[in-house]
């Protein structure tokens, strides 16, 4: 299986590892087993970082509170194994669900990397570092919390030794099995585009928590074995200092890569041993390394590595899917009823939507139409979520919308395709493909498990016959055509079986054949689905071909509705088109 | 009474220096759309400036255009050999001004050592104010900030480059297509920003302890000033200001200094999950 074929790194690099006591003296292997627990706290940093797009700048305060608790437990239960064990998971636990939490409260309402989750968890880092200080009674203050015993059992540095390299084992196989998961995947969708997952459906905020979460315990899990590594724990092991540190050794090491940010830590921690103290400015160097690097390898020196030595195993994971497992194709279909009740949208003393009222019950295809600036996305946008609308209200059979997110709307069955095509480019075509599957389908312990990716549904099979390239799964979505790209978001948009479909210029760009494909191909599936499909199209002949029923909007209300024929003899909608004043 | 005339003054100079220390980074953060990591690490500068020109033997108001001078050319060098390249890519100016702090604060580190450092300067007396005694330094400093502050808001109300820089936030495209220079503009704004962050540092220098890690609680104090009063609006920033400086000054004083920053912590926090705009959204 390709997960055991990739699992074979870390493995090497630890079974390397072990016999670095048996050619060096205890002292190297004291260091190294520091750096490799560093590392650790890394690994969590990059599945962050280069996996998911977010940079947590106070990861010391995960790695200190794992530091904390085993020490305390440590030195309160001696050698009890029995208090012991609960201790060290407490040690681990307890930074995942706090990290959990901070991620939910803050990444609710954001989208993308911006720069405020990275400021308050340095804050926290440096809260966490105040109050290890002035909490002496339990942190043993400013001069640390001191005479931890080590593990009991293991009584030297090269016993130690070999748990830490257990430890990075785990870390390694877990965050190796975390990323090629539906989970790890997703997670790379959002970094690349977060709004288009969340129009599938997918809580990216939890996601991006979960996520953070992952790395906190990793941190912690570190951390607790720093207490009895080093007998001592400081408010220094909470604070900034060892937070911009790993993120340093996470950049230099290579943020993509599961191995690269230990490799950054080890390398640049024996760098530090041997020159911090003979060369004055050699953390000014390595600041400046840092910035170098951010901005013009941020594959770091794993990328450099692989450039040296090309791997074997990353040819071998590329290949096509195999969808062996046939889910069910139709859900049960809610009653088709989209209700717009005198909805108005104001941003700032602009009116965009005033008092739109609207009613859609029936299947089949609707188009809207009107000229630039009548509301179209607009109307896309309060529907599914994207903006609050400030007045009126939004239901769809008998739900009302009004205060959900974008990803809650979608789960009721509402997909949307964006005007400008968004595919996930970095994703291969297969992957994008997996995550329009999973839309609405995926349970919670599916988020874990590799069957999703042998999903198989009738529609795509049909989309497959119909849009020929699909088949080249293993392609970057990124090197598509333009067309390709609108007939692959288009396939993602219907893929999730959703009972409302709206389509915001499907055919926008398309060469006049590629735009005959596509009309066919709307219409051919809409019927294949049962689906009620909303479109915005400026292109007459695609309305012509597709729509029993045209509404027309102007000026953020609905100015006219009915058959073409009717609209085509509205004098109202003449004088909007043809009239020459808006 | 005069207790409470002493905390209020007290509050009104914790928002004017803070608001001062807030004004660079909600200018860069604004209009160019940087989140300059650095910030408070011009603030840095701006007291490493002012214990340089005391070691000199010089009066202390020579610190003001030697640390005009410093920010200008240390700005400007940032701006064209790293920032520049940077707008549009948030993500990346994030990274690359982290990196530039930890360059500054090991910089300043390698130079002047780790440990804190103060200003000797004897600072004028005392003044009697409603009952009360006020240094004087602190009531002059209010003063020049609140001018200073008008003086900013005028201008960029009233004058030519206010107009071509609000073109160039709304619409870059369109605003260096009727001939703005908007990557010259864009320069001078950071510069501008950064100076006022040493300039703050100044300020500052006599009140505070010098050391190389000062300049985080400036960032993050101004980050949170940004969070609750939103971006984009003068009243914004002075609402934030005052929030944040009315929150630290009361529950420090009511319960301890780590008290104070767990609260305006935790407000920050419970700003971006409900309100993420702020208050004054522009928007």
């Amino acid at each position: 299986m390709a997960y055991f074929r990739a699992a074979s790194i870390p493995f090497a690099v630890v079974i390397g590892l072990l016999f670095v006591p048996f050619i060096w003296d205890t002292f190297v292997a004291y260091q190294l087993g520091l750096y490799l627990l560093y590392g650790m706290v890394a690994q969590g940093i990059a599945l962050c970082w280069g996996r998911t797009g977010f940079l947590p700048l106070g990861q010391a305060l995960f790695f200190g509170i794992g530091a904390y608790v085993s020490g305390a437990a440590l030195t309160q239960f001696g050698d009890n194994w029995l208090l012991l064990i609960p201790a060290f998971l407490v040690a681990v636990a307890l930074p995942a669900l706090l990290a959990c939490g901070v991620g939910l409260l803050v990444f609710n309402r954001q989208v993308g990397s911006g720069p405020f989750f990275s400021l308050i968890t340095l804050a926290l880092s440096i809260l966490g570092f105040q109050l290890a200080n002035s909490w002496s009674t339990v942190t043993g203050g400013f001069n640390g919390m001191t005479g931890i015993p080590g593990l009991p059992g293991i009584d030297s540095y090269e016993h130690l030794y070999y748990v830490i390299l257990a430890a990075l084992l785990f870390g390694s196989l877990l965050l190796l099995y975390l990323q090629r998961a539906p989970f790890g995947q997703l997670l790379s969708a959002i970094a690349g585009n977060e709004d288009r997952l969340q129009f599938f459906g997918f809580h990216t905020g939890l996601l991006k928590a979960m996520a953070f979460g992952v790395s906190a315990g990793l941190a912690g899990l570190a951390g607790a074995i720093y207490a009895p590594h080093q007998g001592i724990v400081t408010p220094q092991a909470v604070g900034f200092l060892l937070s911009a540190e790993f993120v340093i050794w996470t950049a230099v090491g290579g943020r993509n890569s599961l191995m690269g940010p230990v490799m950054g830590a080890v390398l640049i921690g024996f760098l530090a041993s041997g020159l911090r103290d003979t060369f004055q400015y050699w953390e000014v160097v390595v600041a400046l390394v840092f910035i170098v690097v951010v901005l013009r390898f941020p594959g770091g020196l794993a990328q450099l590595a692989e450039r040296i030595v090309p791997s074997r195993h990353r040819r071998t994971a590329i290949q096509a899917r195999q969808r062996t497992h046939t889910i069910a194709g139709t859900k049960t279909q809610p009653e088709t009823n989209l209700k717009f009740d005198h909805v108005g949208l104001k941003i700032g003393p602009v009116t965009i939507l005033d008092n739109l009222a609207l009613d859609i019950t029936s299947k089949g295809i609707h188009c809207i139409i009107g000229p630039n600036g009548a509301g179209k996305t607009s109307t896309f946008n309060v529907l599914s979520g994207k903006l609050p609308i400030t007045s009126g209200q939004i239901s769809w059979a008998g739900q009302r919308l009004s205060g959900m997110r974008v990803d809650q709307v979608a789960q009721l069955g509402i997909s949307r395709k964006l005007q400008v095509p968004s595919v996930f480019a970095a994703l291969s075509i297969d992957q994008n493909i997996d995550i329009a599957l999973w839309a609405g389908r995926l349970r919670r312990r599916d988020y874990f498990s590799m069957q999703p990716f042998a999903w198989q549904t009738e529609l795509l099979g049909d989309l497959e016959t119909r849009f020929d390239f699909l088949h080249n799964g293993h392609a970057p979505a990124g090197v598509l055509s333009l067309g390709q790209r609108q007939m692959l978001d288009f396939s993602m948009t219907y893929l999730g079986e959703a009972s409302l479909i709206l389509l915001d210029e499907p055919c926008a760009g398309l060469s006049s054949a590629e735009t005959v494909e596509m009309i066919e191909a709307i219409a051919q599936i809409n019927q294949l689905t049962g689906a009620c499909a909303i479109i915005i199209e400026h292109d007459m002949q695609v309305v012509e071909r597709l729509s029993d029923h045209v509404l027309v909007m102007h000026q953020g209300t609905l100015l006219a509705s009915g058959t073409m024929a009717n609209i085509r003899n509205n004098a109202a909608v003449q004088a909007v088109y043809g009239g020459g004043t808006k | 009474m005069e207790l409470l005339v002493v905390n209020i003054l007290n509050f009104v100079f914790a928002t004017a220096t803070l608001a001062l220390v807030v004004l660079g980074l909600a200018i860069i953060f604004g209009m160019l759309g940087v989140m300059n990591m650095a910030h408070g690490e011009f603030v840095m500068l701006g007291a490493y400036g002012a214990l340089v020109v005391q070691n000199a033997g010089l009066h202390f108001l020579f610190a003001i255009p030697f640390v005009l001078l410093l920010c200008i050319i240390v700005g400007w060098f940032i701006e064209w050999s790293i920032i520049r390249h940077l707008y549009r890519r948030p993500f990346d100016t994030l990274l690359a001004t982290w990196g530039l702090a930890i360059l500054l604060r090991k910089g300043i580190e390698a130079i002047f050592g780790r440990d804190y450092k103060s200003i000797d300067q004897t600072l004028p007396g005392t003044v009697q104010l409603m009952g009360v005694d006020y240094p004087a330094y602190r009531l002059v400093l209010i003063g020049l900030i609140a001018l200073f502050f008008l003086s900013i808001f005028l201008w960029y109300r009233k004058s030519n480059t206010g107009a071509r820089i609000k073109a160039m936030v709304t619409n870059p495209a369109l605003a260096s297509a009727v001939g703005i220079d908007t990557r010259h503009l864009a320069r001078l704004t950071f510069i501008f920003g950064v100076c006022t962050a040493g300039l703050a540092g100044v300020a500052l220098a006599p009140m505070v302890r010098i050391d190389p890690f000062m300049g985080l609680d400036y960032l993050l104090s101004s980050f949170f000033v940004l969070v609750v009063g939103g971006l984009g609006s003068l009243e914004g920033l002075l609402t934030g200001a005052s929030v944040i400086a009315g929150t630290d000054v009361t529950v420090s004083a009511l319960i301890s200094k780590t008290g104070g920053y767990i609260a305006v912590l935790t407000l920050s926090i419970l700003f971006l999950w409900l309100r993420p705009n702020g208050l004054f959204s522009s928007r």
